[in-house]
């Protein structure tokens, strides 16, 4: 019994989730499109409310190319790597109180290693569609992660040592329910590495050298169509989120806000979660792409020497202060 | 003259970003600004008088027959060579029946030469754009096709097409005296060279 | 006033034990800006040896043009430089009327250095908005297209087309300016630098925009006269060349204008000479409209479209489908000059030269373009080899090229 209604829990947050995807893409492709002095989807639906629906049964329908020459077992599986990694980090999330699916001491661990694992699906494509684009957007790819993932796990490490804890709900509980409680007021160095290396992690611009479109054609995703592609698509945005959550969770004190929305506990969380995933698309609006070799300079020799500093000076006040 | 440059940013501005803010405050501007999109089926762009579109011959409006006399200037004027005039002379009057009068729309470039050398304006580039077929049949126009694009960009001006005059019938700023007795049309004193446009400078001096 | 951040390039140096690969990009890749194929060998990221491969839109043009009169020739040049057709069609009239010893009235000519000066602008927009749409700023791409836009409608309203214009006429222009042409172009001259101003809080001093740009690229003064380039390529490296003030044509020498030259000859550079092209644009346009004198558009002995003027041959009645007259036309010889003449003029992209052998025909002989497109992707390999393959695409976006033009 208890297995079945976790199925149906998981049923449920699979839906919404999907949902919330295609619609990032609808408020993505709107906000651009209006930053841009342009109107973006306004055909399918009013002012193109069912644009995603429509894209969806699209690439649903649209033939699955395999290129001669890839490694098929290997080329059909990346996307799935892709989207099951990130589907699983979103078990650990705590939408509100006890709105989480496994409520784990481990959970920020647990997702550094699932947004590990999905980048193994980027490389995997890369490789196995055996074309020269894809193959530098995966090799880019797995550069860009392995550096800012260390970026970004010593930003949280102060997150770690304020709070105590791995366990995300406990996190958003000491930050409590107070605005002044909010991690991201004395971790403001760690926010600002963290949010860089989110942007990285995603492959957001400015650092969206793996699909760079004007160098790489798309990167790693150049071969695939219809369906795959759209997996990596909302492996994409999937990631976006959780990014947003580990964010929201971690520095912006969670489900908590300035009042209690009893209806829908989870309502401070997704308005934070949109915040950021605003920010994402408002700088994808602004700002010019970083080349490669810039990209891991600033990586390493800025951001994780930044982290480092933070975590010394988290400890030094954490041990005067007590 | 050589290029300034900007001064180069100082610590505070790159630790507070402030050039990438301000970039971003503008885009933020934008995204309540009006957008400048066109609906385009629904939407129709504003045609500017001239727009050298679809071809037509001018139906006349005495006898609802071309104006087309065959003297041939299209023909040889044409760049692509996309128009083809077939012709006999009859011997009482003395003057030429046109036979065939066909033109390639696929091949024409819409250069507007045609219709400026026509002595007697038979020939004329509508303001209509709109007319994609799936076959190449449908594109080529004999003298019935060209007529009857006449009658559809007549029946779109309505009551104006009385008081049209397209530019290149009648160039803005060429005296009238080159230009043949049925070119010299009645216009807006404007297209006229008395009435020409002149900068502020030289309206000072005279 | 310094440059924003230090000149050093950060490229780093290939082993050359590396294993090499070769990749072909282009002619259907998203950057390269048409139908330009790079042949690119490849250590890693770091480009070891690139050659431009052109082609891929040759029609023929030089060719075309000898089976065909002077004036049907001019729309052939509407198909060179399609962003910026007005500028190669004032550059062809000015080089036919140099053959023909035709003057021009005074009033076309300011007309003309208009239309010249739109396109420019037109033509710097897009590449700005494709330059920095390569870069990744995707914004800039679309706010420059709304102002290019402007430019479009007038020359709609103008000549009757949007991107083939064949506006200008051997010894004159085709159709006077309006009092509505003149007023939305002024309004539009001064609200010009507003606009600029906003392409620049994007990315002037963006400091993404300055890593990428600023020391990528570099070419001395002599390395950019030897390759060749002209226009705002070699204005950036510091040559002060530029044939609107030097062999001045249409009314050039009759307006105040500068001409923008820095000495950095990096990326960087030649978007702030391009940037700075543009306040002069508008403000030749700003001087032509105040000045524009009343007086005729076409000179009095500019040859008719029709040609010859005088003893048409008598078309026979039939089976007529093609212009006798015109055979006559193009066979005869001693209705023109004979020998050969090389006129120049100052298009957007740099100096676009018109070179015709006249028999005395109708037609020419042997019709030559210099087109600067050609010339300047020649400069590829100089640029690029060395660098990564990001810089390759900026590279490609400054020396603005466009593929109609390289190819003929």
């Amino acid at each position: 019994m208890h297995v079945l209604i976790l199925l149906i829990e998981i049923l449920i947050l699979f839906a919404i989730i999907m949902l919330h995807v295609a619609y990032a893409t609808y408020f993505e492709r709107k906000i651009i499109g209006h930053m841009q002095v342009r109107m973006g989807p306004m055909r399918v639906g009013w002012h193109g409310l069912l644009q995603p629906i429509a894209d969806g049964i699209k690439s649903f329908f649209k033939e699955d190319i395999v290129p001669e020459q890839a490694d098929v077992v290997t080329f059909r599986a990346a996307p799935i790597i892709c989207l099951t990694a990130m589907l699983t980090s979103l078990a650990v999330l705590p939408f509100a109180k006890g709105w989480v699916l496994a409520d784990i001491n481990i959970g920020l661990l647990f997702i550094f290693a699932m947004s590990s694992l999905a980048s193994y699906g980027v490389i995997l494509a890369g490789w196995a569609s055996n074309s020269k684009y894809t193959f530098l957007g995966g090799l880019r790819s797995m550069a860009q992660v392995i550096s800012y993932e260390v970026a970004m796990g010593l930003s949280l490490v102060g997150v770690m040592m304020l709070s105590g804890t791995l366990n995300l709900t406990k996190i958003v509980e000491a930050q409590g329910g107070s605005f002044a409680g909010m991690y991201v007021f004395p971790q403001i160095i760690a926010f600002f590495v963290f949010f860089i290396s989110m942007l990285a992690e995603t492959n957001r611009v400015p650092f969206d050298l793996p699909e760079a479109e004007t160098e790489l054609v798309s990167g790693y995703c150049t071969e695939y169509s219809g369906m795959r592609y759209a997996i990596f698509f909302m492996a994409e945005y999937i990631g976006m989120m959780v990014m947003s959550s580990i964010g929201t969770i971690c520095f912006l004190g969670g489900w908590n806000g300035p009042f209690e929305v009893a209806v829908f506990p989870p309502f401070w969380f997704v308005v934070k979660v949109y915040l950021f995933m605003f920010v994402f698309i408002w700088i994808r609006a602004t700002l010019p792409r970083y080349r490669y070799d810039q990209l891991m300079s600033i990586g390493w020799k800025v951001l994780i020497p930044l982290a480092l500093g933070n975590i010394v000076l988290t400890g030094f006040i954490k041990a005067f202060t007590g | 003259m050589q290029i300034q440059y900007k001064p180069k940013r100082n610590l505070l501005q790159t630790i507070l970003h402030s050039e990438i803010m301000q970039g971003m405050a503008f885009t933020l501007k934008q995204l309540f600004a009006k957008p400048i999109t066109r609906q385009y089926p629904q939407e129709k762009p504003e045609i500017k008088l001239g727009f050298r579109g679809q071809h037509a011959l001018v139906r006349d409006q005495e006898t609802g027959q071309s104006k087309c006399v065959a003297c041939m200037r299209c023909v040889t004027v044409c760049p692509s060579r996309c128009i083809h005039i077939r012709f006999h002379e009859d011997e009482d009057k003395g003057s030429r029946v046109v036979d065939s009068y066909d033109i390639e729309a696929l091949r024409c470039v819409y250069c507007g030469f045609c219709e400026e050398v026509c002595p007697v304006n038979a020939l004329i580039l509508t303001e209509i754009f709109e007319y994609a077929a799936y076959d190449r049949e449908s594109i080529f126009f004999d003298q019935e096709r060209l007529l009857a694009n006449w009658d559809a960009f007549a029946a779109m001006k309505g009551v104006a097409i009385n008081s049209y005059i397209n530019p290149f019938w009648r160039p803005r700023g060429i005296p009238e005296s080159v230009l043949t007795a049925a070119k010299r049309l009645d216009v807006p004193e404007e297209w006229t060279i008395e009435g020409q446009v002149v900068g502020n400078l030289v309206k000072q001096d005279q | 006033m310094t440059r924003p951040i230090s000149k050093t390039v950060n490229v780093p140096v290939a082993d050359g034990d590396g294993e090499r690969y070769t990749l072909k990009m282009g002619p259907q890749h998203p950057a390269t800006h048409g139908v330009l194929r790079v042949d690119l060998e490849l250590d890693g990221e770091t480009i070891i040896k690139c050659s431009p491969q052109v082609g891929y839109l040759h029609r023929g043009f030089d060719k075309i043009a000898e089976n065909r009169t002077y004036a049907q020739s001019l729309i052939l040049t509407d198909r060179l430089d399609y962003i910026a057709a007005m500028a190669n069609n004032v550059g062809y009239c000015v080089a036919v009327e140099k053959l023909l010893g035709i003057s021009v009235p005074l009033r076309a000519k300011y007309i003309r250095t208009i239309v010249c000066e739109m396109s420019r602008i037109a033509s710097h927009l897009l590449w700005l908005a494709t330059h920095a749409l390569d870069i990744g700023a995707m914004t800039v791409f679309l706010y420059c297209f709304r102002e290019r836009e402007v430019m479009l409608d007038l020359f709609e309203e103008l000549c009757g087309a949007r991107l083939t214009f064949s506006y200008p006429r051997i010894g004159g222009v085709r159709q006077d300016v309006t009092r509505s042409f003149i007023d939305v172009l002024q309004q539009f001259v001064a609200e010009f630098p507003v606009h600029i101003g906003e392409y620049e809080t994007l990315i002037d001093t963006n400091r993404i925009w300055l890593k990428r740009t600023v020391g990528i690229g570099v070419l001395s003064a002599a390395e950019a006269l030897e390759l060749g380039l002209t226009g705002a390529c070699l204005r950036g490296s510091g040559v002060d060349y530029d044939i609107r003030k030097h062999r001045p044509y249409d009314a050039y020498d009759l307006v105040d204008f500068e001409v923008p030259l820095s000495n950095d000859g990096d990326i960087y550079a030649r978007y702030r000479c391009r940037m700075e092209e543009l306040h002069q644009s508008a403000r030749i346009i700003q001087q032509c409209i105040d000045q524009l004198p009343p007086g005729p558009i076409i000179s009095e002995d500019a040859p008719d479209l029709v040609m010859p003027l005088q003893g048409q041959r008598k078309v026979e009645a039939g089976s007529s489908t093609y212009g006798t007259g015109l055979i006559r036309l193009l066979e005869e010889h001693g209705q023109y000059p004979v020998g050969d003449i090389y006129v120049s003029t100052e298009v957007p992209k740099g100096e676009l030269g018109f070179y015709f052998i006249s028999d005395g025909s109708g037609r020419p002989y042997r019709m030559h373009v210099r087109s600067p497109s050609f010339i300047h992707i020649g400069a590829l390999p100089a640029l690029a080899e060395g660098s990564m393959i990001a810089d390759l695409i900026a590279n490609i976006g400054t020396l603005d090229v466009v593929l109609g033009e390289c190819d003929r």
